[in-house]
């Protein structure tokens, strides 16, 4: 047994779905990093960028692949390519600014040249030094292994063998990406919000689906109107350290949600439209179009929660995607990419950028005290006694009966903890690096969670 | 040069050091009313049509540095009005603001101070600025950078009608901004 089998092995222990306990050691132990940078992230379809970001010839986005860095260039001929960001002579980036536009990438180093498309064009000396016995079609800069879009949204994988993009998402995934795709004509409003972060990138994965938290967490920022507020909470006893009730406030759509399950870790949760409407949300005056009716179809139209297309993409109901990037156990960067609807009035996009501006990003009203919570848990992992105290996700726990029904498989049920289960368990079943056939077929939902 | 030539020039010079110790002390005071908490008083310093901006910047190569830093219309770390700053503060007197409870610690220095212009009604001021935080046990930020501000002229004083923040960043190396600039 190999030390990787030998680690999967433990991972039924790790992530225990039927006590709805997780351990600690899996946001902090090195060797389970590795792990997922090898079975996750070089092997998923990953998020790199969207096609509005890049339109012209030699348009460029460096985007991150686990541990590599990939250049998303705009093509000749329009077509979109995906080069990793090192050079195939002595290694250096071939590109040092994170976007921009280029003729071609030069290695600074010694000064190989990569055309567009990633093959060497160019080599110093190659009739003085290497008296033109070096084949340059032999070094050209690596590529990912399948690069597609959907809807405009580009996603590449390291791995050759996995399943086109659009199986991979499947139903609840290409619903994730139209809750901003079907808003119309839509762009990268310029400028990515990048942050780094204490966590472990779970913490931050696990709390897209969250809905408990927000009137604890964000309690400062319902009391200055940034989330409606209902009627109070039953309190179960809490209290703050000066031994007070802190008379939170529920939010209005708490008893009324969906959760959506899907193959390869996919999962949506929280409210459903009909609650959040009932708050006096507007937000969803697009979905009334014809084609984004028919897009969502509907099932689809009714949710409101929030999007993950695994294994880490948030799409928020404010057409925002925020991109979690592991960087080693404990530290992970944050990207939000922030769109906005091309035919929109200006008064429409303006009204919706400073709602995406005061949401979330590190000065956002929000993530402030989201940043605070995801670094405050990763620290925790690490002592010798609390890192064997197990994370609870009870919530809700073998009461999630799962609907299958027009491609989706759903749960509705108030606040719970189905999809943070949901996203540990799919995660330990690609730790196990088994086939993608086996990974779809144990990533399948059942009957109940 | 004649006498009254000097006398002139010596004027001049000594309204400029005048503009400037204002300008200074504002500054200063400033500073001092955010490292003590006193946020209530620090949001009268703004005038109600301000615009408080903090753009987000990249690395572009040198033939690309007028694409550095997004634009009002574009995205920023903070794009706020006058109710916007105020709810930001608000925010903070809650007490629930767990970002900033237990609060940080916070040391704003001010330098290179540079009046550029002066149209009687209003000025541009740029700043640089450190801003030294820690929090909790042993996390320790700082960010350094430069503000340009439009300072109104009011009363004997001044109010700050746009402050554009200009960070020494790309990617914000902190896990969030909970304080000001």
């Amino acid at each position: 047994m190999t030390a990787d089998e030998a680690l999967a092995a433990k991972l039924d222990t790790y992530v225990d779905a039927h006590r709805g306990e997780i351990d600690r050691r899996i946001f902090s132990d090195p060797e389970i990093f590795d792990l997922e940078m090898t079975r996750i992230f070089s092997r998923a379809w990953l998020f790199l960028c969207h096609e509005s970001q890049i339109p012209k010839r030699g348009d460029f986005f460096e985007a991150p692949m686990g541990r590599d860095n990939v250049l998303v260039v705009r093509q000749k001929d329009k077509s979109i390519k995906a080069l990793v960001n090192t050079c195939t002579h002595r290694g250096n980036a071939v590109c040092r600014a994170e976007e921009g536009n280029v003729k071609n990438f030069m290695c600074t180093y010694h000064g190989w040249t990569f055309d567009l498309a990633g093959e060497l064009v160019g080599v110093p000396g190659m009739r003085d030094f290497y008296r033109d016995e070096l084949d340059k079609s032999k070094y050209p800069l690596r590529q990912v292994a399948q690069l597609e879009s959907y809807k405009g949204f580009v996603f590449g994988t390291f791995d050759p063998t996995a399943p086109p993009l659009a199986d991979f998402l499947g139903p609840t995934g290409r619903l994730s990406l139209d809750m901003i795709a079907e808003r119309g004509e839509v762009e990268v409003v310029p400028g990515i919000q990048k942050f780094v972060l204490n966590t472990n990138w779970k913490f931050a994965a696990d709390n897209t689906f969250d809905f408990y938290h927000p009137q604890i967490t964000h309690i400062s920022a319902q009391a200055v109107g940034m989330i409606p507020t209902a009627e109070s909470l039953d309190s179960g006893g809490a209290k703050t350290d000066e031994g007070k009730s802190l008379g939170v406030q529920r939010l209005p759509t708490d008893l009324d949600n969906i959760v959506m399950v899907a193959e390869y870790g996919h999962a949506i949760s929280g409210p459903t439209r009909k609650a959040v409407e009932a708050t006096g949300g507007k937000i969803f005056a697009w979905r009334d179009r014809p084609e984004a009716q028919a897009a969502l179809g509907p099932v689809g139209a009714q949710v409101a929660g929030h999007p993950h297309v695994f294994p880490s993409a948030w799409i928020t109901l404010g057409a925002q995607l925020s991109l979690r990037v592991p960087r080693s156990p404990s530290v992970t960067e944050v990207w939000w990419f922030t769109f906005r609807e091309k035919n929109a009035s200006p008064e429409e996009q303006k009204e919706l950028l400073s709602a995406q501006i005061h949401s979330f990003g590190p000065a956002g009203f929000l993530e402030q005290e989201d940043g605070e919570n995801w670094s405050q848990s990763t620290l925790q992992t690490h002592g010798t006694i609390s890192k064997n105290v197990p994370q609870q996700l009870k919530m809700g726990l073998g009461r999630g009966k799962i609907r299958h029904e027009g491609g989706f498989a759903r749960i509705e049920a108030p606040v719970n903890e189905h999809a943070q289960l949901w996203t540990y368990q799919s995660w330990k079943e690609w730790l196990k690096g088994t086939s993608w056939d086996d990974l779809r077929e144990r990533t399948t939902p059942g009957e109940y969670l | 040069m004649t006498l009254q030539d000097d006398l002139a020039a010596g004027e001049a010079t000594l309204a400029q050091m005048l503009l400037q110790y204002r300008v200074e002390r504002f500054y200063v005071e400033e500073a001092a009313l955010l490292d003590r908490h006193h946020y209530e008083k620090w949001i009268e310093l703004f005038t109600d049509d301000t615009h408080y901006f903090m753009p987000i910047r990249r690395t572009v190569p040198r033939r690309e540095l007028h694409k550095e830093f997004t634009k009002p219309g574009e995205m920023a770390f903070f794009d706020d009005d006058k109710a916007t700053l105020d709810a930001r503060v608000r925010k903070l007197a809650t007490g629930t603001a767990w970002a900033e409870d237990p609060p940080s610690r916070t040391r704003h220095l001010i330098t290179n101070i540079r009046i550029v212009e002066d149209d009687g009604a209003e000025l541009v001021a740029e700043s640089h600025f450190l801003l030294y935080r820690t929090r909790l046990k042993s996390e320790e930020n700082q960010w350094i950078g430069r503000r340009e501000d439009t300072l109104r002229r009011h009363e004997n004083s001044f109010r700050i009608a746009r402050r554009h923040i200009f960070l020494d960043q790309t990617i914000l190396l902190s896990q969030n901004l909970s304080n000001f600039f």
